[in-house]
């Protein structure tokens, strides 16, 4: 008799969803699906609104990453009236994605999955949160406390407030910065240096304790995408996409963003709202990737600064081609952050970021226009055409947690079938699986906040409907 | 980021864009105005109270802490102490509560406010829009009274004033 297992929601990730496990007459997994369970509406919502309203009202749908929809909406925008922003606004732009990714990777690394990495997957769920790691490890709590605020007051003192800045326009930015917010950031770059480096320590000492969870965690070979610089280096703003094979071999290069669309296609499954991206010359799923910093890192060749290169020199240890198993997000999201910080530094530190000049004007040049740049979680691509007044016609976003749909499923998939023997779940099956998901660090749509409470539901149910087994927390 | 050790923090709440929720920060808006020059008091509103606050929280020498209420009358003002729980436990990372705040700065920083006060106004309507419920509206007069006179108090080193 086959049976469903039910994972609703699945907890400490950026927004909901819940997990489906399918049963044999066994009792051992046969399929699992990973649910987005929500539907925002916004590509079909813009319809009608003026372009250059696109930054601000696609950054509302995420209060975590608000910042990488302002970018890509704001580049797609650029392309419709055919301008070139300003050096500085663009460096200023940098410097605001950096701050953001350095918060969310804190947000990602140190509240949602220090608790498994730190207190255990076993270890109590009432205690198993960045509390829990507050009281066992103290230092590290304060750490990811503070770096997680390095970013975000970045973003507030270039953007006048943490979420839902309105300071990136269509042309660049609508304030220069000031020497007085450049001192203060400068300031705050010891404490951020001093904040990773504890986190990286920790991490480099509990990571070979998790050889079991690094086996099934995702561990299988896949397609990576991501930006890249004409010199092999990482890139987050500009540059062009890279994809690679399993082995590391280049798939295609130079997919620039009005590109996208002619290579890279959605598809859908009729058990989630959010779509399933892939290649289009390899079909789907065979041309399905990963993306993120795990991708980011298998794709570049250095960093370009020195903390960071030294870091990835050591992350690329791990093995002789592309890093593979999902566990390693973790450790790439650090490796990432070194990479912000050293280049916040590199920015605060050129000698044109005071300039005033951030911003350049014009009309509608082109009925068509498409941004990209590089989210937290991974390539953002945002695509529009407008009518010749300005109006958006149709618009497109493809997001991280598209590109990574397929790999997670699988990943979730692969996980269950070590954890869940029997027909049961066990606090560290259920616990492990959902660790699964969180080692990407989706966002499925976060700026929807539940009321009040959201407990953890297990069920497991025969094939005749009836609920044999049911574990809440 | 060097946190700033206030003799007073006011630190306000809520969503300006779910009518009654915004009195929080409408309320912190009117109090920047009403201490604006004087160092002790520093004010800060936010949609939610998050982890990166507790610093704020565990270092100030008082707090006054304003929301919205679903739960007190509509237009109804209170002011109640605030006071740590006993451990962490069922602490949700998303957002805090005031109680909860001062809980996790002892925990991480070893420190609690002398003084921490809940000003909180009943809501009448949470639902989309920008505008104030009537009640609220009669309430902002006594809730700003509440708050100088708290604040005042606060400074003079005054005890918390009890619990209606």
């Amino acid at each position: 008799m086959s049976q469903t297992i039910t994972i609703d929601p699945v907890t400490r990730l950026e927004g909901h969803g819940k997990i489906t496990i399918y049963l044999d007459e066994k009792g051992e997994v046969e399929n699992a699906q990973f649910h987005v369970t929500q539907v925002r509406g916004f590509e079909k919502f813009c319809e009608g609104r003026p372009f250059y309203e696109m930054p601000s009202l696609t950054a509302r749908i995420c209060g975590i990453c608000p910042v990488s929809h302002l970018l890509a909406s704001a580049k797609a925008c650029e392309a419709i009236m055919s301008v070139r922003i300003p050096y500085t606004a663009a460096q200023l732009r940098r410097m605001l994605n950096l701050a953001q990714m350095v918060q969310s990777h804190a947000l990602s690394f140190f509240h949602l999955s220090s608790p498994d990495l730190l207190l255990g997957m076993e270890s109590d769920p009432v205690k198993r949160n960045i509390f829990g790691v507050a009281a066992a490890r103290p230092d590290l709590g304060l750490a990811g406390i503070g770096l997680r605020r390095f970013g975000q007051h970045i973003i507030e003192l270039l953007g006048t407030k943490r979420i839902h800045t309105g300071w990136v326009v269509p042309g660049g930015v609508t304030e220069p910065l000031s020497s007085a917010h450049r001192d203060e950031i400068l300031a705050m770059l010891p404490e951020a240096y001093a904040n990773l480096g504890k986190a990286l320590t920790a991490y480099k000492q509990i990571a070979d304790t998790f050889k079991p969870e690094i086996e099934v965690f995702a561990n299988f070979p896949t397609n990576y995408l991501g930006l890249i610089n004409e010199d092999e280096s990482i890139e987050f703003n500009d540059g062009a996409l890279r994809l690679i094979d399993p082995k590391g071999a280049i798939i295609e290069d130079g997919i620039t963003a009005t590109r996208f669309t002619e290579v890279i296609g959605e598809a859908v499954e009729n058990y989630s709202y959010t779509k399933f991206v892939y290649y289009k010359p390899l079909g789907y799923p065979e041309g399905s990737y990963r993306v993120g910093p795990l991708a980011r890192l298998n794709i570049v060749k250095s960093m370009g600064t020195p903390k960071a290169d030294k870091e990835l020199a050591e992350f690329k240890q791990i093995s002789a081609g592309p890093v593979e198993s999902s566990f390693h997000y973790h450790h790439a999201r650090l490796v990432e952050a070194m990479y912000g910080i050293e280049k916040i530094e590199q920015i605060l530190n050129d000698p044109q970021i005071l300039d005033k000049h951030v911003r350049a004007t014009a009309g509608v040049n082109r009925l068509e226009g498409a941004g990209q740049i590089e989210a937290p979680r991974g390539t953002l691509n945002h695509h529009y055409k407008v009518d010749e007044n300005g109006k958006i016609t149709w618009a497109s976003l493809v997001v991280a947690t598209g590109h990574n749909n397929n790999a997670m499923n699988r990943g979730v998939l692969q996980a269950a079938r070590r954890y869940v023997k029997d027909g049961k779940f066990s606090e560290g099956a259920l616990n492990r699986v959902e660790a699964v998901i969180r080692t990407f660090d989706p966002c499925l749509s976060c700026s929807t906040h539940a009321f009040g409470q959201m407990p953890l539901a297990m069920t497991l149910m025969s094939a005749d409907g009836k609920v044999v087994d049911l574990v809440v927390r | 980021m060097t946190v700033t050790k206030a003799r007073c923090l006011i630190l306000a709440c809520g969503n300006t864009l779910r009518s009654d929720d915004g009195v929080g920060p409408w309320l912190a808006s009117w109090a920047e105005k009403q201490f604006c020059g004087d160092a002790r008091v520093r004010v800060l509103s936010s949609q939610q109270w998050t982890l990166e606050l507790v610093e704020e929280v565990a270092r100030a020498e008082s707090v006054l802490f304003i929301d919205c209420s679903a739960d007190s009358e509509p237009g109804g003002v209170r002011l109640v102490p605030v006071e740590a729980k006993a451990d962490m436990q069922g602490v949700a990372t998303h957002h805090l509560g005031a109680s909860e705040l001062i809980t996790v700065g002892r925990e991480l920083y070893g420190s609690l406010p002398r003084a921490a006060l809940l000003l909180t106004v009943g809501a009448a309507s949470m639902e989309l829009g920008e505008e104030f419920s009537a009640a609220v509206k009669g309430a902002l007069p006594d809730a700003c009274r509440q708050i100088e006179e708290t604040v005042t108090r606060f400074l003079a080193g005054a005890a918390p004033p009890e619990a209606p």
